[in-house]
């Protein structure tokens, strides 16, 4: 048929029908792909052997964990250190309102100089995210110190009330107690709530390693030493706490006298088939009964999805805490899958 | 006496439940086998004579391209995997030949995992709780040695067409290849998802189509790592790119028999769910009966597709009919 000749209204009707459905289907398709976000994820620091949050977890850990949630979300991610330095948390905020970000997320501990980037994203209309400390009134994912620290008392009282009925128990809390910043003195105020849950009048000693945990050994050494027929419950507030708690222990002879519940579940205690760990289906006689987990290593995951939430103009509760959760023998294989089987 | 009726039927309650848990209930947790209730075999029942004759005119010019890496000591291994292999030559002493034509010989001793080098993994290597491949109970079917249930001797032929698909090819057309540094020749890094578009992509590159029984073989790049063994074991070892989860159902519905590539799981790692161990396996292997090949030497081939513009070939690959294994090391040649 001549392309000028006019169709039959039957195949007009046939053309427009097709015609119309063409147009559907590429305004579905238009609709179905989502459009790309790009977000900016400013570090507290990437320093690699600073640790964060009273965990054994560093900022790479953190800035991975966006990287790998970013793979199957409509999200180019843009990364900033922070470098744990005002100047530096500003200009990072300024570079990227120059780059025109969809959404910023802002990991720093310094309250002025959040209020300071607030106004700077704010006024270039970029949405903020905050990470462990407010920025002004942004949205707040957050570990929760106290929460954690309950968790880990409960499990002391609990293992306590089994294999130690009626003799004589007594609390620890281990670790660098007097922290600025990391809020671990909540979490030591939340393992005594939640041992006292099970023994309300249980004796509670603080040994503050004032953030070295070389200094363990002798704490604790001098304190079992006091004490040759009481049985501990240790409330260690990080992972390398915990193993240099398990030392001292065992070299004062006492690893059947004590319990340890840590706080973090860094790779230092959970590992994988090659590494050397203490929390392991293969351990479950270890005095470190568990650790709860802080999943700094999984922010990405969990703070992409708020963000794209935030994006797409829904509603987001405006303090997000992380779901803590204590890890034993019997379930970390669950929540840390080994990847080095195959 | 009536209370110490309801105790010892509270019991009995208790402990039936009890019972009730140690074994799960496979059909809540594998789908049945497309095959019927007693299928063993899995999805290589889709090599058909027909399948395999139509897979013969693969073969062009009688090229052969090895498609497997040495089994040699020092190759990555995986966690407390190993092999070793213990020669005995002891008819070569002096005098210790035999008869007047003073024969000589020598055997080896060989310790390995199966699931070691270029591999198959078979229906009995991956489950979920308990349970395997059509909705099988695992626990009722292994003894100290072997499984007595879904061994590798109830695979047919895998005697079919193979197709390449190039992802570095892929990746470098679509301008987003960020290889690792330590690949000699071009690769897609660690972490990398492959998606179905890139598939796709790959398929589109040589106008290949799919069809029910092909084997599909992913050149990623990443087993130029496993080729400078033992200097980057450790990278190697440390994580992959791979399919995801979207890619494995897209493969089941293009009813393939194996998916291979040249790493270490096929699948990506770290998976794109930190909470999920080797998912892709569960779709593939214990859904679905599609083998898994590992470590696949893929480089030769890719160049040869590259060279010609055919990325198709006879599969050739041999698996012992090994009682009980649940997966073994295999030879693979392409054939054009």
């Amino acid at each position: 048929m001549d392309s000028l000749t006019p169709a039959p209204p039957s195949e007009r009707r046939w053309f427009v029908a097709g015609a119309a459905a063409a147009l559907l289907l590429a305004a579905a398709g238009a609709g179905g792909q989502e459009r790309r976000y790009t977000v900016a994820f400013a570090n507290l620091t990437e320093e690699p052997t600073v640790t964060l949050e009273g965990t054994g977890f560093t900022g790479r850990d953190l800035r991975e964990s966006f990287a790998l949630a970013a793979r199957r979300l409509p999200v180019e991610m843009v990364f900033y250190d922070n470098e744990r330095n005002n100047r530096r948390a500003v200009a990072n905020a300024e570079a990227a309102v120059a780059r025109r970000v969809d959404l910023y997320v802002q990991y720093h501990a310094d309250a002025a100089t959040n209020s300071i980037v607030a106004d700077r994203l704010r006024a270039a209309g970029i949405r903020i995210l905050a990470v462990n400390y407010p920025v002004a009134d942004a949205p707040l994912y957050t570990a929760d110190n106290l929460e954690a620290g309950r968790i880990a008392g409960d499990a002391l009282g609990r293992f306590a009330a089994r294999p130690w009925r009626g003799q004589v128990v007594e609390g620890v809390l281990v670790g660098s107690l007097t922290a600025n910043g990391d809020r671990v003195s909540e979490r030591a105020r939340g393992v005594e709530e939640g041992l006292r849950r099970h023994r309300p009048g249980v004796r509670i000693t603080a040994l503050d390693t004032h953030g070295n945990p070389a200094q363990v050994g002798a704490l604790l050494g001098k304190f079992l030493a006091a004490r040759p027929a009481v049985k501990l419950l240790v409330g260690a507030m990080d992972d390398a706490t915990a193993l240099a708690a398990k030392n001292a222990l065992e070299a004062a002879g006492r690893a059947a006298d004590a319990a340890i519940v840590s706080h973090g579940l860094d790779r230092s205690v959970h590992g994988g088939v090659n590494d050397r760990k203490e929390i392991d289906p293969a351990n479950r006689g270890s005095i470190v009964i568990g650790s709860v987990a802080f999943y700094l290593d999984r922010y990405g995951y969990e703070l992409l999805p708020l963000a794209l939430r935030m994006l797409r103009g829904e509603p987001v509760p405006p303090r997000t805490v992380t779901a803590h959760r204590l890890v034993t023998a019997a379930n970390v294989f669950l929540e840390y899958p080994p990847s080095d089987m195959n | 006496m009536r209370l110490k009726s309801l105790l010892a039927a509270a019991l009995i309650v208790v402990a039936s439940s009890s019972a009730a848990l140690a074994q799960s209930d496979c059909t809540k947790l594998v789908p049945p086998s497309p095959w019927g209730p007693n299928d063993q075999t899995g999805a290589t029942n889709r090599v058909t004579a027909g399948v395999t004759k139509a897979a013969a005119a693969e073969i062009q010019e009688g090229k052969v391209v090895p498609m497997s890496y040495p089994l040699a000591d020092g190759v990555p291994l995986f966690g407390t995997r190993f092999t070793k292999t213990i020669l005995t030559a002891t008819s070569l002493a002096p005098g210790a030949s035999f008869g007047e034509n003073q024969l000589t010989y020598m055997e080896d001793t060989w310790l390995s995992q199966s699931h070691v080098g270029t591999h198959l993994d078979g229906l009995g290597h991956i489950g979920r709780k308990d349970c395997y491949f059509n909705q099988t109970a695992m626990g009722k079917y292994i003894n100290q040695n072997s499984i007595t249930k879904l061994g590798l001797e109830h695979l047919k032929s895998f005697a079919t067409r193979g197709v390449l698909i190039d992802a570095v090819k892929v990746y470098q057309a679509a301008g987003k290849l960020k290889s690792n540094s330590a690949c000699t020749k071009p690769c897609l890094d660690k972490g990398t998802v492959i998606t179905r578009a890139d598939l796709e992509a790959g398929l589109k590159l040589y106008n290949v189509t799919l069809r029910e029984g092909d084997i599909v073989i992913i050149h990623t790049g990443w087993g130029n790592l496993f080729e400078q063994y033992p200097k980057q074991n450790a990278l190697f070892n440390s994580g992959e790119p791979g399919i995801g989860k979207d890619v494995a159902n897209w493969l089941v519905s293009q009813k393939i028999v194996a998916v291979g590539a040249d790493t270490w799981a096929v699948e990506v790692i770290p998976g794109e769910d930190p909470k999920e161990a080797f998912i892709v396996h569960n779709i593939l292997i214990t859904d679905h009966g599609i083998h898994i090949i590992e470590n696949v030497r893929t480089d030769l081939m890719a160049d040869e597709a590259a060279r010609t513009n055919r990325a198709t070939f006879f599969f050739n690959m041999t698996v012992p009919r090994a009682v009980g294994l649940t997966g073994n090391f295999v030879g693979i040649d392409g054939i054009r």
